[in-house]
């Protein structure tokens, strides 16, 4: 299996408040594949997304991030996300006076093409959004959020429904989800999973899924699963994995699968 | 009416406890004679574009009214509807004897030397009222507009809702961007009576060394509601205001919102107070203040519980976006007697880099996502106010120029 890489991360080193993070991950996410990465908490998988996305806080020391063959690392938040980058954020912060379904008007790419002079465009103007909008909010049943001010006072499983909405609303090229299950009652957990899966089917969006549900996983056939330890990739192979990891652990599982 | 003269005389030096002492001596007094017509017409196409900025448009099809005063002589007006009068205050109080009973009834005369100025040197302001049992939803609008440099304008309104009325005015106060210091002194008296209603919209836009000292205040009866909705988005030199409500009758409500952009050198002090004085008066006081550039934002809100049932809270939200900027919210509760419920909530903060972060991930340029969370922040609904209205309030804020960051 050697498709397209999308992204890879090359030897990557990262630190949050000069404390270092990631110790040298390099991973090749393959072009229309979906990823996963697990591991321990606290192993550095949310900074492998943040990272990816460009936050400030978090600083590559060493290594690069390529997208299509190129470093991304001075490229802006904006930029990256322009370029088709999208993350689904674990613990998004709120915006006081922004409606959700406006805001998500603003950011879509299929409402930035119909009305095509962005500089000239108004939040709670862009009312002429496409009926996909609407359809959206009522497939991931979060209609109750549309004239809600975003993630305030959103449960967890709200959050994950809207930060799944947004971020397909970006078209992106590659699709981070930083835990799209957690905190989901079943019936949520269903609906988020039948909407990965749509979209790895529809195979045009590379994701890169972190989570610790087996079950999201092996739904959405995972086709590649990295483990991260301690800020190092410990493992790489496939869903065929995840059985046992259940069963033992990481810890165990690692200690039984020695290094590769 | 005399005894107002003595009494106005007797405070023309008295200083206001809060805010800068203004000098008003520099400041004179047009020669222009007085003028008032009903056609709105003759106003020019270029003070008509000034009055848009806050807001007022006599061209609007679905308003219910409307008086124009420019500077201190020149006025407009012009009521559309049967259920409202509208009257340039001095025509007023010549009409109806029994307005002395309002003209400084809410207000003291003798609060503060610009009281005693308004009272001592008076060039006109509104008199509005809604007729009993007349609910009116189409906006009145009135604009003050301050075009001349060198010169003060003031000012006196009253307002009176009638029984079972219920009134919406919008007020767009509004200098063009003249150079000289001006002076704006407006007294606003509301009487809101048994069971009425009326939102008053304030949209302030003034030139950098316009000097605003607004004394406001309103009385509210048995199951009335005054709901108070103030916004400035512009430099302004130094404004200073606190409005007061009495609330006097049982089931009576209030609640006053207010919106200040602080940009340039500008000094800001807004307050409002609440006085529950009756059983089961609710209040309510919320504040935005953004500190852009070297601004000077006071948030001041006062609640005043004087009868047990009754109950109110304040809100003083303030972002602060320049090292420059400087906030301060006072925010004072006051129960006298046991039975009161009052809260407060005050807070000042900046924006968050998490925020930026995230609403960057989205696509929005850093100056986008910085202008949204601004926006979202200046963004209060107010409850019943009508579409239209709203929208006005929501244009004003969407049309302001962000500066800051």
């Amino acid at each position: 299996m050697s498709g397209e890489n999308i992204l890879s991360l090359i030897d990557l080193h990262v630190s949050a408040d000069s404390t270092p993070i990631l110790k040298g991950v390099s991973i090749n996410f393959e072009k229309n594949k979906v990823h996963a990465i697990v591991g321990p908490n606290g192993s550095g998988k949310s900074t492998i997304a943040k990272a990816i996305m460009g936050f400030p806080d978090y600083k590559v020391t060493r290594g690069d991030i390529l997208y299509k063959g190129e470093s991304i690392l001075d490229k802006t938040i904006t930029e990256r996300a322009r370029m088709g980058i999208a993350l689904a954020f674990q613990n998004p912060p709120v915006i006081k006076g922004v409606k959700l379904d406006k805001f998500i008007c603003k950011i879509c790419r299929d409402c930035q093409r119909a009305s095509d002079n962005r500089s000239g465009r108004h939040l709670g103007e862009a009312d002429k959004c496409t009926p996909d909008l609407t359809d959206g909010f009522r497939k991931l049943l979060i209609e109750n959020l549309k004239d809600r001010d975003i993630n305030d006072g959103f449960s967890g499983g709200e959050i994950r429904r809207s930060e799944l909405f947004q971020v397909i609303s970006l078209k992106p090229e590659v699709m981070i989800l930083d835990e799209p299950d957690s905190g989901l009652d079943y019936d949520s957990l269903k609906l988020v999973g039948r909407t990965l899966k749509e979209i790895r089917d529809a195979g045009k969006t590379t994701m890169i899924i972190i989570t610790h549900s087996r079950y999201i996983l092996e739904y959405l056939e995972a086709d590649k699963v990295f483990i991260i330890d301690k800020g190092r990739k410990v493992f790489d192979g496939d869903k065929s994995i995840l059985p046992q990891l259940e069963e033992f652990g990481y810890k165990e599982f690692l200690n039984r699968n020695k290094l590769r | 009416m005399a005894d107002k003269k003595e009494l106005a005389f007797k405070a023309k030096d008295k200083k206001s406890p809060i805010g800068a002492d203004i000098d008003l001596n520099v400041f004179k007094s047009e020669i222009r004679e007085t003028s008032s017509e009903s056609d709105i017409k003759q106003i020019a196409v270029e003070e008509r574009r000034i009055m848009e900025n806050v807001g007022v448009n006599p061209e609007e099809k679905k308003t219910a009214g409307i008086y124009v005063q420019i500077d201190q002589n020149r006025v407009f007006y012009n009521s559309l509807t049967q259920k409202a009068e509208i009257l340039p205050i001095k025509e007023a109080i010549e009409k109806y004897e029994w307005l002395k009973d309002y003209y400084w009834n809410a207000v003291n005369v003798d609060a503060d030397k610009y009281t005693s100025a308004v009272e001592l040197e008076l060039h006109n302001g509104y008199f509005i009222r809604a007729r009993r049992g007349q609910r009116i939803r189409e906006p009145v609008q009135a604009c003050l507009m301050l075009k001349t440099g060198n010169i003060k304008q003031n000012i006196h309104n009253i307002i009176i809702v009638e029984e079972n009325a219920e009134l919406h005015l919008v007020t767009g106060c509004v200098s063009p961007n003249i150079l000289e210091p001006a002076l704006h002194l407006g007294i606003t008296e509301f009487y809101v009576k048994k069971n009425a209603k009326l939102t008053f919209t304030m949209i302030h836009r003034w030139g950098k060394r316009t000097l605003v000292r607004p004394r406001s205040a309103a009385i509210v009866e048995e199951g009335g509601v005054f709901i108070n909705n103030y916004i400035i988005l512009s430099d302004v030199g130094d404004l200073q205001t606190y409005p007061t409500v009495y609330l006097k009758g049982e089931n009576s409500k209030a609640e006053l919102y207010s919106v200040i952009y602080g940009t340039g050198k500008s000094i800001y002090d807004v307050g409002g107070r609440i006085i529950l004085e009756a059983e089961g008066a609710k209040g309510k006081i919320v504040s935005r203040t953004i500190g852009a550039d070297e601004s000077i934002i006071y948030a001041r809100g006062h609640l005043i519980g004087k009868r047990s049932g009754c109950r109110a809270h304040l809100e003083c939200n303030g972002l602060l976006l320049s090292d420059k900027s400087r906030l301060t919210a006072i925010p004072e509760l006051e129960a006298e007697t046991t039975g009161v419920e009052l809260s407060h909530e005050a807070t000042i903060g900046k924006i968050e880099q998490e925020q930026l972060t995230y609403l960057m991930s989205r696509g929005l340029s850093e100056e986008e996502a910085n202008s949204l969370i601004v926006r979202g922040f200046m963004t209060i609904n107010v409850p019943d106010l009508p579409p239209t209205l709203q929208k006005t309030v929501d244009d004003a804020i969407r049309l302001t120029k962000l500066s800051g960051f």
